[in-house]
């Protein structure tokens, strides 16, 4: 690991130097073989540093965290700690913080950036389950683990959710608990491109949607099943319930020959999904990854609120709309240009949406709020940082919507919305 | 030889050696901000900016990799849009990439990418290409050679 920050060379050739332009010259490339010089010592005792594939420690804290209100009132937060995943407890909604708790006790490597992050969910019985990726030696690969808490606290050993084991992709974990208690976990999953390869052909779109359902509060998983071909590689995945309780699933496609629109599922009870179709219609064309993915809600009235990230008319924006077969209803952008990572949840009448947005100095935590099911939105800005962020959360606590936000300088601080 | 042309040789001739190695140098605001600006490149220039999560940005790489083995004025720049981390250099060694490696420093990474580029919104791969003579195009996703020659100034093959 490299921590040095090197001086660039045009900075030490900044006027004032020398005098002439050949002294110039002279004085800026020693000055440049003294900053190689100084470089190449900083590698040589970083590199011994190193501690192997998937081992080294990143110059900054991964941020990626997931955050719910437990049935005790508790704000619950997962993220990652070197080479495990932490649960920590707040009392007061995220004014204080309890010391962590660890997930894994076997330590191994954990995605934890703002589109691959640890997930929690609360099981009907009051278990806490984590679900989380973890990548294996081969680039792009991991397997997709789960762990349960029957107090929360104390959890067991953790089971890999999906039966393939083959080292290929199996990322970008999403975690859902219906009403009814199935326990739902979707991923990006690349075997059909394996198979694809394997036979000699090299034309498969993107990569698959797969789905593992628990009817047993997540202790086991029946056989995972494919949702869906061609999603997009690198996006995380919204899971949502329906009014009638069914799961919704919403992703990143890679339709024909390459826009990357979204997708929705509806899931059976094994995780089949009972049909695909298109759900955002802005045509983006891109051989390459948004790193940028969804979120979705839905009202007791069957209303699909989603919000997205799209380049449209040449723009890159976050989009809100409502999504309906075959198109999308009110759709507009949410925020300014620099608008980014959207998460959308309702409680009864309320919807609310936040997102972050860098201003060219600092990042703003910014929402809307909706009290009439989505109508008319009051826009509030919430926080603002100096330094690195997570991706925001919105999420409900009781009747209620609460902003969720982790920053490097200030840590992991919830918001209550009006 | 004017005082831009001067800093760019410097910082071409410096990226040629500092390539040689294996390292990664921290990219800060200032770094972003001048890699952006058109007048930093006296040779037609791509600063490719790629991860290791990015399953595209192996093709670009390739291809940057052999557009400057085919025209000995192209630079080429790699910007990692990520901490440096164990085995980072390895695609780059792998696909024999050349010139300066940058990888995300302590600054924000949201003021680092508004420096390299404020029209980015993170998909990758994303490149900025530079003629040399005051051009700039930056491109979203895998870039094919016909784009990449006309955004560098190149003659087409």
């Amino acid at each position: 690991m490299v921590s040095a920050s090197l001086p660039h060379p045009a900075t030490r050739g900044a006027p004032g130097m020398a005098t002439g332009r050949a002294g110039r010259l002279v004085r800026l490339v020693a000055a440049t073989t003294v900053s190689l010089a100084c470089a190449a010592g900083a590698f040589a005792q970083a590199a011994q540093h190193d501690h192997g594939k998937g081992g080294g420690k990143p110059a900054r804290p991964e941020l990626g965290t997931s955050a719910a209100f437990a049935p005790d009132g508790a704000l619950v937060a997962v993220s990652k700690d070197g080479q495990h995943v932490v649960l920590h407890r707040s009392p007061d909604a995220g004014a204080t913080w309890e010391a962590p708790v660890v997930v894994n006790a076997t330590p191994e490597t954990i995605s934890a950036d703002g589109e691959n992050r640890p997930k929690l969910a609360f099981a009907p019985d009051g278990a806490v389950l984590v679900s989380w990726t973890h990548p294996l030696a081969k680039p792009y690969t991991g397997a997709i683990r789960l762990a349960r808490a029957d107090d929360g606290r104390g959890f067991a050993v953790p089971i890999t959710v999906h039966r393939d084991r083959s080292e290929i992709t199996h990322r970008f974990d999403s975690l859902l608990v219906t009403r009814s208690g199935q326990v739902l976990v979707t991923w990006i999953d690349k075997r059909d491109l394996e198979a694809e390869k394997a036979a000699g052909r090299g034309d498969y779109r993107g990569a698959a949607i797969y789905a593992a359902v628990s009817q047993d509060g997540g202790r086991s998983f029946r056989p995972e099943v494919k949702v869906a071909d061609h999603s997009c590689e690198c996006c995380r995945i919204a899971l949502a319930e329906d009014a009638d309780g069914a799961p919704l699933v919403l992703w990143r496609h890679v339709f024909e020959p390459n826009e990357r629109d979204h997708a929705l599922a509806t899931l059976g009870t094994d995780g089949t999904p009972r049909g695909v179709e298109r759900a955002t219609f802005d045509r983006w064309r891109v051989d390459g990854c948004p790193h940028h993915g969804p979120s979705l809600a839905v009202a007791a009235d069957g209303t699909r609120h989603a919000v997205w990230f799209n380049e449209r008319d040449g723009e890159g924006r976050v989009f809100y709309g409502r999504l309906a077969a075959g198109a999308v209803e009110g759709q507009r952008t949410v925020g300014g240009e620099r608008a980014a990572h959207a998460d959308v949840a309702i409680a009864g009448p309320d919807v609310a949406i936040v997102w972050k947005e860098f201003d060219g100095e600092r990042t703003r935590l910014h929402a809307e709020v909706s009290a009439d099911g989505g109508a008319t939105f009051a826009r509030v800005v919430l926080a603002a940082t100096a330094g690195a962020s997570d991706q925001p959360r919105v999420i409900r606590r009781g009747e209620k919507l609460f902003a969720f936000w982790r920053t490097e300088n200030e840590g992991m601080k919830g918001y209550p919305l009006p | 030889m004017k005082p831009k042309t001067l800093i760019a040789t410097v910082f071409l001739a410096w990226s040629a050696i500092a390539g040689a190695a294996d390292g990664f140098a921290a990219l800060d605001r200032a770094a972003a901000a001048r890699l952006a600006d058109p007048a930093s490149h006296g040779a037609p220039t791509v600063v490719a900016l790629w991860s290791l999560d990015c399953v595209h940005c192996k093709k670009n790489l390739k291809l940057f990799a052999e557009l400057g083995k085919l025209d000995a004025r192209v630079r080429l720049v790699t910007v990692a849009v990520q901490s440096e981390e164990a085995g980072l250099a390895e695609p780059l060694d792998r696909l024999g990439v050349p010139g300066q490696r940058f990888a995300y420093g302590a600054d924000a990474p949201e003021a680092l990418a508004f420096a390299l580029d404020a029209k980015w919104r993170g998909e990758l791969p994303r490149t900025l290409l530079f003629d040399g003579r005051g051009g700039k195009a930056t491109l979203s996703g895998v870039v094919s050679e016909a784009d990449a020659r006309r955004a560098l100034g190149l003659a087409a093959r």
